[in-house]
């Protein structure tokens, strides 16, 4: 241990480097795209679960129990491998002609997190006084109209705080994509070390990149959140 | 003073007599012919290569059977020496070993020291595969292969097919599934491995290993640098195995279709160039 010898060189430039700036690139395209939509899906979620209609309340606490329970991974692996079984041959062969592991890993990303993302939204919803939406009833609304112009958007406010912790959480489980093949960050950093047997250099980078792109994330969501609140204010 | 005298006489008796054990014969052929003994340095847990057999407690495999091969060709009996990797080409340089039959991937910098036979296996990185999707390396152009995390197979696949897709799982057993539904067209490593992996696989009768190859490991019998008439002998010898058809016959008999390795033979013992 004490004969390691440290090379900071080799992932600071040339071939190593540049795997490793693949790696990030991905990670980036799958923790963005994943928070857009796991947001997106978390509303539909956190809206159907707090439906007067009971199927549809039914159906979203059986997506939000069975995706909360399980483990990522197994997620994973049951998007990649377990949908070959229900998926017809022709939309199988479409898929692994594409690059089927990158979505697969988005759509279980996705999935997953919605369903805390969606228990946040609900939460702040049922802050809000159920007066608001009584009135809003009252004053011709729909239910849907209702929630799209009244409750989410102060709901929204106040879930801000918890919806960071979801998305710090999508960005650094997005490299449980590596074991379905996606190239991301840890599976480039990994590759490194097979390479190179410089494990502790390519991981440490991999560590602080992850650290950056997790305050990037609190900053700029902290700076959306110091905006509305100081409108909400004004308001 | 005398004590002196027994003392360096002493030395110089060891001296000489060890260096009259260690010196190794200069023709290994005549030393054979006259000794009617063939020393041959083999692996003794590398199956099928070199293994002992559980039921005669002896060493059997692919290298001593040319070796037996051999020794028969000369008229002498087999004494068989367990070597290591480390261990073979000093052996052989000290005169331990006539020959090393152990495994021996032939390289440039290994036949500065010593003299390699002919090529008597061939092996290196190749495909498992559906059956009849590919015939050459351009049927993998532009496709995408599994392999495990961690190997260097990764590295080898990217230099003979650059278009090529590298999926890297976690380990083999899922690089096949992706197989079997058709996510990678093709998983790559060393071919001992995927012969293992077919040989478990549940549907294997869809799957094969085609003869394509995409690293090489040459294996060579070894021999004193310089030992010019035992390594043509031994030359002469595994190539008229190969006319005969009896180094064929050795090779089904450990990889063939009735073990458990199933593999072609995609080579055949020839003269180097």
């Amino acid at each position: 241990m004490l004969s390691y010898q440290f090379d900071w060189s080799i992932i600071l430039s040339g071939k190593y480097f540049e795997w490793l700036l693949s790696g990030l690139k991905v990670t980036l395209q799958l923790s963005l795209a994943g928070i857009i939509l796991s947001f997106l899906l978390g509303l539909i979620v956190a809206v159907m679960r707090m439906s007067h209609f009971s199927p549809i309340r039914w159906a979203a606490w059986a997506f939000l129990e069975f995706t909360r329970n399980t483990p990522l991974l197994v997620q994973i692996f049951f998007w990649y491998f377990g949908s070959y079984k229900f998926l017809p041959t022709a939309v199988n062969d479409w898929l692994n002609a594409q690059s089927f592991e990158f979505a697969a890993a988005l759509i279980a990303l996705t999935i997953y997190t919605s369903a805390f993302i969606a228990e946040d939204i609900r939460s702040g919803v049922l802050s809000i006084p159920k007066e608001q939406m009584e009135a809003a009833r009252s004053a011709g609304f729909s239910y849907l109209r209702s929630m799209q112009y009244i409750i989410l958007p102060q709901a929204v406010r106040i879930t801000v705080p918890p919806l960071v912790n979801q998305f710090l959480n999508l960005a650094k489980n997005s490299s449980l994509a590596m074991t379905i093949g996606v190239m991301e960050l840890t599976y480039q950093a990994r590759q490194v070390e097979s390479y190179t047997f410089k494990g502790f250099e390519a991981f440490t980078a991999a560590t602080v990149v992850y650290l950056a792109i997790s305050i990037i994330i609190t900053f700029l969501v902290h700076q959306y959140n110091e905006r509305v609140l100081k409108l909400h204010k004004a308001a | 003073m005398k004590k002196l005298v027994n003392l360096f006489m002493l030395m110089a008796l060891v001296a000489v007599s060890t260096q009259a054990l260690a010196a190794p014969p200069a023709d290994t052929l005549a030393a054979i012919k006259k000794s009617k003994v063939l020393v041959a340095g083999v692996k003794d847990s590398l199956p099928p290569f070199g293994y002992i057999d559980e039921k005669t407690r002896t060493i059997i495999g692919y290298d001593i059977d040319f070796i037996n091969a051999i020794a028969a060709k000369l008229g002498a009996k087999v004494e068989l020496k367990p070597v290591t990797s480390a261990s073979r080409m000093p052996q052989l340089q000290e005169g331990n070993i006539d020959i090393i039959a152990a495994t021996m991937t032939k390289n440039a910098e290994r036949a500065k020291v010593i003299d390699f036979s002919h090529t008597y296996f061939f092996t290196g990185q190749k495909f498992i595969t559906k059956k009849g999707t590919v015939k050459s390396l351009k049927d993998l152009e532009g496709k995408k292969i599994g392999t495990a995390k961690g190997s260097t197979s990764e590295q080898n696949v990217k230099k003979s097919i650059p278009t090529s897709t590298v999926l890297s799982f976690d380990d083999y057993p899922q690089a096949f599934l992706a197989l079997q539904q058709g996510k990678v067209q093709a998983v790559t490593t060393d071919e001992a491995i995927l012969a293992g992996i077919l040989a478990k696989a549940p549907n294997k009768e869809q799957f094969e290993i085609p003869a394509v190859q995409i690293s090489d490991e040459p294996y060579g019998l070894g021999m004193r640098k310089g030992d010019k008439n035992f390594v043509d002998f031994v030359n002469k010898t595994i190539l008229e195995m190969e006319k005969s058809g009896e180094a064929k016959k050795i090779y089904d008999k450990w990889f063939g279709p009735n073990t458990q390795f199933h593999l072609q033979r995609n080579f055949k013992i020839v003269a180097d160039k």
